[in-house]
């Protein structure tokens, strides 16, 4: 019989490679990519993200199913939602989704002290956020990317004119819709950071941010429409990325609040950016507080 | 001296009107450093000053030879923070938490997996390391967040109040891994209030009060005094007379007769008294002073270290 021997190697120093600032960059974004999506987490932290994707691409699986189908049962004229309409859905998950994840992401590292790890690493406040946002926009724009593709490619499917010759003649969905989600994660992600930075807990982070972004919407529509109080169309932050998306992809006929106050998109896309770059600078003003 | 890790000139901090550190120089070398003094007294604003957490409104400081602030991303490198509070997200597990720590000070994933398994098997949570952290009493938890201190293999660690909390078996056992951290090749300013665990691990102190440095000095430098202790086997009364009949200072202790006087010969005097007696003596020596007794004291025996 083999009998086994305990080594004790003790204390072993570390003698590889240290990667600094930017391994340190690069640790927060796996970081959050996995706190985003709950991985290696409970399975309760796995319930916020994974069903709100399931959901965003759900709808593109059941249109698709029912494509194939009708073409079986000899129906080929099948009208699908275009990828306009289907942003509408896509956007307002989004919009959950980046309220959830903002407060995941912010608030455990601020109330559990996590910040004082941070602080004794290589890292300044601005590495932190840019880790932070990184993952973020990584994880929304997969989220909203997946569900276009999924329907874009099977669109290319049950096309008539064959799958190869739908990819070439709408290929320009692909970066009109990459677009566009670049444009939501602009207007949402910046705003929901900074009702997190502001919050003891994640959830009370998302159900504030949720709910102003929902109230702003009939409110100023109200200020509008009713009021004729037509510089108030430019406080409805959830409509302008949906407005400018509609730019992007051609989208026309639709009434929503800024258009209604007579702005055009481009002033939609300049309260985006502004309102981006204002959230964007109190976060990292705030950030800037010692631990 | 040995290699200096620590140097502060007129160092100086203020949280607003409160003046949480004023004109504190310090030259520390390597080893364990005792950083002590009472709530309040600054030792953790000194260690965040350290760090370059926090910018020193008067005077500089220099950590592990790079300046801080200004180069407080480089010392951050060669440097590992135990904190006081928690410092533990409870639904990580440990195995997952530490080896983020060392990700984050620039070490590979596969390099910082390997190094958290073994630092937590040091710290004595190898059983542990797949648990959630929320889950750990505090004695786990002090393990953890100086598993996290350590894990990248710092020059040096600051270790704030690493005992708190703990009961008395998990104090010995904290005490013990700060014990070992030298022969790891690592340095340690331990920050604590509790004086017998500063004298139990560190060679070198450092006194804070009122943000002021009281002593700073070689833990055996500042614990001699010029006083004699001699423990006699029966009635100390006899030799205490005789010593104060040769004109020293006596204080009796039960058996134990401390004897004070600024006289190059006090050794010879307490022979001398010792035999005129015919005082049978258990224990003869120069009288230890424990931390204790000189914090009590205070400033009044100011001057016996180095700044």
């Amino acid at each position: 019989m083999t009998e086994g021997v305990i080594y004790d190697l003790g204390y072993r120093p570390h003698e590889g490679p240290r990667l600094g600032r930017t391994g340190a960059v690069r640790a927060l974004y796996r970081d959050g990519l996995r706190r985003t999506l709950g991985l290696r987490r409970r399975a309760r932290a796995k319930v916020a993200p994974w069903g709100l994707l399931t959901i965003a691409i759900l709808p593109a699986v059941a249109f698709i199913g029912l494509a194939v189908l009708t073409r079986q049962m000899g129906v080929n004229e099948v009208e699908f939602f275009s990828h306009a309409q289907y942003f509408d859905l896509t956007g307002t998950i989004a919009l959950l989704f980046i309220a959830a994840a903002a407060g995941e992401l912010l608030v455990p590292d601020r109330t559990h002290g996590v910040l004082q790890v941070y602080a004794s690493r290589p890292l300044t406040p601005g590495d932190y956020l840019l880790g932070r946002a990184a993952a973020l926009l990584t994880v929304v724009f997969a989220f909203m990317e997946i569900p276009h593709l999924v329907l874009f490619l099977g669109r290319a499917w049950v096309a008539e004119e064959g799958f190869g010759s739908y990819v070439a003649g709408n290929a320009e969905i692909l970066w009109q819709t990459a677009l566009a989600s670049l444009v939501y994660f602009a207007a949402l992600a910046p705003l929901a950071f900074l009702f997190a930075v502001f919050s003891k807990r994640p959830a009370l982070a998302a159900g504030s941010f949720v709910g102003a972004m929902l109230v702003l919407s009939p409110a100023t529509q109200a200020l509008v429409v009713e009021g004729g109080l037509k510089p108030f169309g430019l406080f409805a932050l959830q409509q302008h990325p949906a407005v400018v998306k509609d730019w992007i992809m051609g989208a026309a006929g639709r009434r929503l609040v800024p258009q209604r106050a007579g702005y055009d998109p481009w002033v939609s896309l300049v309260v985006v950016a502004v309102v981006a770059l204002a959230a964007a600078y109190l976060v990292v003003r705030r950030y800037r507080r010692p631990v | 001296m040995a290699e200096t890790i620590i140097v502060t000139r007129e160092l100086g901090f203020s949280y607003g009107d409160i003046v949480a550190l004023r004109d504190v120089t310090l030259d520390i070398p390597a080893g364990c450093v005792g950083l002590v003094g009472a709530n309040g007294a600054g030792k953790t604003t000194l260690l965040k000053l350290l760090l370059g957490i926090l910018r020193p409104a008067a005077g500089a400081v220099w950590a592990m030879g790079h300046p801080v602030p200004a180069a407080a991303l480089a010392v951050r490198s060669q440097v590992g923070y135990m904190p006081e509070s928690a410092c533990l997200p409870p639904d990580q597990t440990a195995a997952d938490f530490v080896g983020y720590a060392a990700e984050l000070a620039g070490l590979t994933p596969r390099a910082a997996r390997q190094r958290a398994s073994d630092v937590l098997g040091l710290v004595g949570l190898h059983e542990e390391r797949f648990r959630p952290m929320g889950g750990f009493s505090t004695g786990m938890k002090q393990r953890a967040k100086l598993a996290q201190a350590i894990v990248h293999d710092p020059d040096l660690v600051l270790l704030d109040e690493p005992t708190a909390g703990l009961d008395p078996e998990g104090r010995e056992e904290m005490l013990q891994l700060i014990g070992r951290l030298e022969g790891f090749g690592i340095n340690a300013v331990v920050s604590s209030h509790v004086l017998t665990d500063i004298e139990r691990t560190c060679q070198w102190i450092v006194m804070l009060d009122g943000g002021g440095v009281l002593r700073s000095g070689p833990l055996t430098e500042i614990s001699a005094t010029d006083e004699v202790s001699v423990e006699v086997l029966a009635d100390p009364a006899p030799l205490a007379a005789a010593l104060e009949a040769a004109g020293a200072a006596v204080e009796v202790q039960g058996r134990v007769v401390i004897v004070r006087a600024e006289r190059a010969d006090l050794y010879d005097l307490v022979r001398d008294a010792l035999a005129d007696t015919a005082t049978a003596v258990r224990r003869l020596g120069p009288r230890r002073t424990t931390l204790e007794d000189i914090f009590l004291r205070g400033p009044g025996l100011e001057g016996a270290g180095d700044d």
